[in-house]
């Protein structure tokens, strides 16, 4: 008998996050690494405090944008083809997958972002405005940039490019939510009203999500 | 020899015609009084950027009917129309940074519209990019029409950029509410005139390109087909002669 579908995204999901678990990739690997960005950049745009104030939020989001990226396609192309068949000979529905690759990468995204945001907070001195709103935009980019990573790398997945390709498909696909992050923090900062960039973000997850959802069956199947 | 039998002129014939008639209403048309004759590079910059919508629209279109009918006719328009629709968008980058150097100084300025009509061409880029990693008709149409589809995302969004945010970029001049913003009859026509004249260069080449792209699916199916010729197939053992 086959599992119901939210138990098979669980299963997913704890899979995921135990791979994780031991090999360490994200936190051993991509965090520092986005770290190592955000201390690179004062050294090529120059060490003014209130420069990197300014700028700071900017160059959280584009290293959370682009390393996100691989974090996501790191989970999402681990799976290789004979994994996938097993997986559907076992039952495993292709939408309950897509989602559990997704929320997986979406916890993992979200503790890149806490880690990176609490560094750039402090090389930058970037001002934590907006608790409740900052959180929201987090969780809402992490989500969509999890979705469209997990998307991306089922389309590329065995094709001859593997995932080389995703980052060029990911990268000008997620500057909605780009936009919508850094144009949160903007209203937050200036008292302007922002539920219409995080609306934006929302509508672009939402609209992602459908499309993995309903393609999820016709991809696994090519 | 096949490709040469299978084609029709009335494409290119037509590709002719409008770009004749197009180049020469440009060329004859007035100068603006602010901008001289610089406001002649927008009969081509103004369809371009139309063209690279509607290719792009078509893209959407013709991938959401694959995904929906599993009709391969369907992701060899969509494959088209990108292809196109890339060209178009390069094109008119192209043209509005010539366009903005004299007029604004620079080649290249960080506005709404640009930046995204940028990302917007990088976004089919990587789509045609995706189509050449694999060979397999069946599994290059499933995949390209995902990301055909969700590609479409940007459409809008660069479309209303001008509306939405503060731009150096002009808001829309002829499809507005309060009727078009040219007020010379002469530069309107040829503005209309041009954007009909590219819209029939972009179905010519559709056609020419669809073709191509039916005719390399064939020369693909026969090169995988088992009656296929092999090396040394030819070769039969010698007859030895008895003596």
């Amino acid at each position: 008998m086959t599992a119901g579908f939210w138990h098979q995204v669980r299963a997913v999901v704890d899979r995921d996050l135990l791979r994780e678990r031991r090999s360490g990739d994200v936190l051993w690997i991509t965090i520092p690494f986005g770290a190592l960005a955000l201390l690179l950049v004062p050294l090529a745009v120059g060490t003014d405090a209130e420069l990197l104030r300014e700028i700071g939020v900017g160059m959280y989001w584009v290293i959370v944008m682009l390393f996100g990226v691989l974090v996501a396609v790191g989970k999402a192309s681990k799976e290789t083809i004979p994994q996938q068949d097993a997986s559907s000979l076992l039952g495993l529905d292709p939408a309950a997958g897509f989602i559990g690759r997704t929320t997986s990468s979406a916890i993992l995204l979200l503790a890149f972002e806490v880690v990176v945001g609490v560094v750039a907070v402090g090389l930058y001195n970037i001002d934590v405005l907006g608790p409740g709103w900052l959180i929201l935009t987090m969780v809402i980019a992490a989500i969509g940039l999890a979705l469209l990573g997990t998307l991306t790398a089922s389309i590329v997945n065995s094709t001859s490019a593997g995932t080389a390709l995703v980052p060029l498909l990911v990268a000008p696909l997620s500057v909605p939510l780009l936009l919508g992050a850094t144009q949160a923090y903007d209203g937050l900062r200036y008292g302007h009203a922002i539920v219409s960039w995080v609306l934006l973000m929302v509508a672009v997850a939402t609209v992602v999500a459908m499309i993995g959802v309903l393609t999820a069956r016709p991809l696994q199947e090519s | 020899m096949a490709v040469i039998a299978r084609s029709s002129r009335w494409p290119w014939i037509a590709i002719g015609i409008s770009l004749i008639v197009s180049l020469t209403m440009a060329m004859t048309s007035p100068a603006d009084d602010v901008q001289g004759d610089l406001v002649r590079i927008m009969y081509v910059h103004v369809p371009s950027a139309w063209l690279a919508y509607t290719a792009f629209f078509v893209t959407f279109l013709g991938s959401l009917v694959y995904l929906v009918t599993r009709n391969i006719k369907a992701d060899r328009v969509a494959a088209a129309s990108a292809e196109i629709g890339v060209f178009f968008t390069g094109l008119a980058l192209a043209l509005g940074m010539i366009w903005a150097k004299p007029t604004w100084g620079v080649w290249w300025t960080w506005d709404a519209r640009l930046t995204l009509t940028a990302i917007m061409f990088f976004v089919y880029l990587g789509y045609l990019a995706l189509r050449r990693t694999t060979d397999d008709p069946v599994m290059r149409a499933s995949r390209a029409s995902v990301l055909g589809v969700l590609g479409a995302i940007q459409i809008p969004i660069v479309h209303f950029s001008v509306v939405w945010w503060r731009t150096l970029h002009q808001p829309p001049s002829i499809i507005r509410p309060d009727g078009p913003s040219i007020q010379d009859p002469m530069m309107l026509a040829t503005l209309i005139i041009s954007v009909i004249a590219f819209t029939v260069v972009y179905v010519a080449l559709m056609v020419k390109r669809i073709e191509l792209i039916h005719l390399d699916d064939e020369r693909r199916a026969a090169e995988d087909s088992p009656d296929r010729p092999v090396a040394g197939e030819a070769v039969t053992v010698p007859e030895l002669g008895g003596g």
